[in-house]
């Protein structure tokens, strides 16, 4: 059930979804992020990339595992705080970071099912928007197995076909959410089809940044722990955590307790975004930290997403987005990165 | 104009002769449009040196990164670095002398003059490309910048899209160099000292604080900020949880217990406290070199949070951070005229 949706006809599927918290990409403070649409709005679909990955939907930044509180002499008293939050849909994904979130899924299930993840996805509808050509000089999608129209990870793909939208549905929950625009929508004829791959060819066809040999790249990676190239490539390295805290996969937290009352002792325990190139990510108890410059911290982020992953989860955990390449304040370049090391 | 083969031909020759274990300067990057800052080592690297308006990185930040290098090793390199420093990099190597971070002999500057232009700033292109990534940007002489995008190129006038710290510039030539290259300029014909933080003081005290509070609120506090800044040299940051020294002695309480300054939550207060810290930090010692500004990826403007406090030392105390390495620094010295009303 392949739709057209022309463009003036958009508000009026948003007023159909009614129910559903709605996120579009706006334009604010000279960035790209995703926010909400209020009603009788419409998400700006002209953007580039969103800065902020949506990861963030199922796996925000800070979140609450639960609440403790405790009288002196009492006993503890703790209190769940699995979140309840309503449907959302997120237009204007990009076809990358659709593909960022099967493979959040992974390690958000594979061995434990993180109810605090699993409580926001479920409700998680992503309708992605094609690209139609390459956003920055920096995009490699293509070169990690995906394209400018993957609907890997998509519940819905949309491609702009100038004054209309071509608008397939991928899933049961993208299914769902076209059946409520109804007549927003006219049904897509052979000749949208027809531009529609059109559009998707062309896209193929954008610049993009490329990678000699992808399927090598483990195994290289593996041979290369010991490389001093590892160090030469960390040199103008500052440990800033941009490149982690803005990709669409990485996942790794830290959890604490914040406690907002001494007496009676009171607060809560958060789970935050941690990131493997701050000092503290792998510091033990002891004092000791065995990752302890920024050459073990470059090689560690690439690794995990070009060889452990792979290991774990048999796909890479990169989707070629190029946020860590544009916004690195120094220009560190995780193609380069691989084209340096990793190559067999 | 500077002459970047007489530049190249003054740093491989500090190399050949010995003088210099490595010449800190910019190449150009794989990463889109910007440089990359790189530490060459033999004379015959040196012809990939390179100086343009997308010089943007202050490199003193890798003068104070070896010598806490140097300190941790058990077998220092104590020989000079050379660096390519721009007016503001200089004078945060003016300050870093007058703090007596490393000695006048441990460091050969060699000072490249901005001549009435000065670098581009990534954020004023973000506005006017809407959040795309350049592929090229070129000088083109007194008509400004010529951006390539995609196919397309456009001409965008220097005025608009130069750092706001060039257009603020009070001294474009080095305060220190050992060679300069380029012509001593003084007047800028843009110049307008403290502007920025002057408009944004016409706001009233709640229109500021609800405009900070909005910033803070979407810091992913990644402290590139403060990553990039050569002047927060601290071996440990408050912010960090790396602050409390563990023995053996350290109980399991102690460690739990040890003073967060500020919680690892993103919320907007634990932000503002940062940020505020860190501004009250560089009170008397910012250079406005614009890097916490250029990095931050969701455009918090931090420079003005920074320059608000420069204006403050040099309206109450005619004190200008990296003016002349040889004057005291303003929280080490006093002058009888100095004024004290706050003393009661």
């Amino acid at each position: 059930m392949e739709k057209i949706l022309r463009k003036e006809h958009l508000s009026e599927w948003l007023s159909l979804l009614d129910g559903y918290d709605i996120h579009g990409p706006a334009f604010a403070d000279g960035v790209w992020n995703y926010a909400r649409v209020e009603a009788g709005g419409e998400p700006a679909l002209d953007h580039t990339n969103t800065v902020r990955p949506v990861k963030e939907f199922a796996f925000p930044q800070r979140e609450v595992f639960f609440r403790f509180e405790q009288e002196k002499g009492g006993r503890p008293v703790l209190t769940a705080a699995v979140p309840d939050p309503k449907p959302t849909v997120v237009f204007g994904v990009r076809p990358c970071d659709g593909r960022a979130m099967p493979r959040n899924d992974k390690v958000f299930a594979a061995e434990f099912k993180d109810p605090y993840y699993w409580a926001r996805r479920d409700q998680l509808t992503l309708v992605g928007l094609a690209c139609a050509e390459p956003h920055s000089p920096n995009c490699f999608c293509m070169a990690v197995g995906g394209s400018p129209h993957s609907e890997d990870g998509l519940d819905v793909l949309m491609t702009d076909l100038g004054d209309r939208f071509h608008v397939k549905p991928i899933t049961a929950k993208g299914v769902e959410i076209v059946a409520r625009g109804r007549e927003a929508f006219d049904e897509a004829r052979p000749a949208d089809k027809t531009e529609v791959q059109r559009a998707h060819d062309m896209a193929e066809r954008g610049p993009q940044r490329s990678l000699t040999d992808l399927a090598g790249i483990a195994d290289a990676l593996r041979q290369s722990f010991d490389s001093p190239a590892w160090k030469e490539l960390a040199a103008p390295c500052i440990g800033c955590g941009v490149c982690t805290f803005l990709c669409p996969t990485c996942h790794c937290f830290d959890i604490n307790d914040e406690v907002t009352c001494q007496a009676p002792c009171k607060g809560e325990r958060v789970r935050t975004w941690d990131n493997c190139q701050f000092p503290d990510f792998t510091m033990h108890t002891s004092g000791h930290n065995p990752r302890d410059d920024l050459a073990a911290r470059l090689r560690q982020r690439i690794s995990h997403k070009f060889l452990y992953f792979v290991d774990n989860h048999k796909t890479q955990q990169c989707v070629g987005c190029g946020r860590c390449i544009s916004e690195c304040p120094v220009g560190i370049d995780i193609v380069n990165v691989l084209e340096t090391v990793a190559q067999p | 104009m500077v002459k970047i083969e007489e530049l190249q031909a003054y740093a491989a020759e500090l190399l050949e002769k010995g003088q210099v274990k490595g010449v800190l300067g910019y190449r150009r990057g794989t990463a889109g449009p910007w440089v990359e800052p790189c530490t060459v080592t033999a004379a015959a690297d040196t012809a990939s040196l390179t100086w343009d308006p997308t010089c943007v990185n202050n490199l003193a930040l890798y003068l104070v990164k070896d010598k806490k290098a140097q300190a941790a090793s058990k077998t220092p390199d104590k020989r000079p670095l050379a660096i390519v420093a721009k007016g503001c990099d200089s004078r945060a190597v003016a300050v870093l002398l007058q703090e007596n971070y490393f000695k006048r002999d441990e460091v050969v500057v060699i000072g490249v003059s901005c001549e009435g232009s000065g670098v581009v700033d990534k954020r004023k292109l973000s506005e006017k490309l809407k959040g795309k990534t350049p592929a090229r940007i070129e000088f083109a002489g007194d008509d400004g910048f010529k951006v390539a995008v995609g196919k397309s190129e456009t001409m965008i006038p220097a005025a608009e899209i130069l750092a706001d710290r060039c257009l603020e510039c009070r001294a474009p030539s080095p305060t220190v160099s050992d060679k300069l290259f380029g012509e001593v300029v003084q007047e800028r014909s843009y110049a307008a000292p403290f502007a920025a933080a002057q408009a944004a003081e016409a706001a009233s005290e709640e229109e500021r604080w609800a405009q900070w509070q909005h910033h803070f609120d979407r810091c992913l506090r990644c402290f590139a900020c403060r990553s990039v800044c050569p002047m927060c040299y601290c071996p440990e940051c408050v912010v960090d949880s790396t602050t409390i020294v563990i023995t053996p002695q350290t109980t399991a309480e102690d460690k739990a217990n040890r003073i967060r300054w500020c919680e690892r939550s993103a919320t907007p207060a634990d932000s503002a406290v940062y940020h505020l810290t860190r501004a009250m930090h560089l009170a008397g010692r910012c250079v406005d070199c614009g890097e916490c500004e250029r990095v931050c990826p969701v455009n918090i403007p931090l420079r003005l949070l920074n320059t608000k406090l420069e204006k403050e030392a040099f309206e109450m105390f005619e004190y200008q951070a990296g003016q002349d390495a040889g004057q005291a620094s303003l929280m080490s010295s006093f002058r009888d005229e100095d004024p004290n009303g706050f003393i009661r």
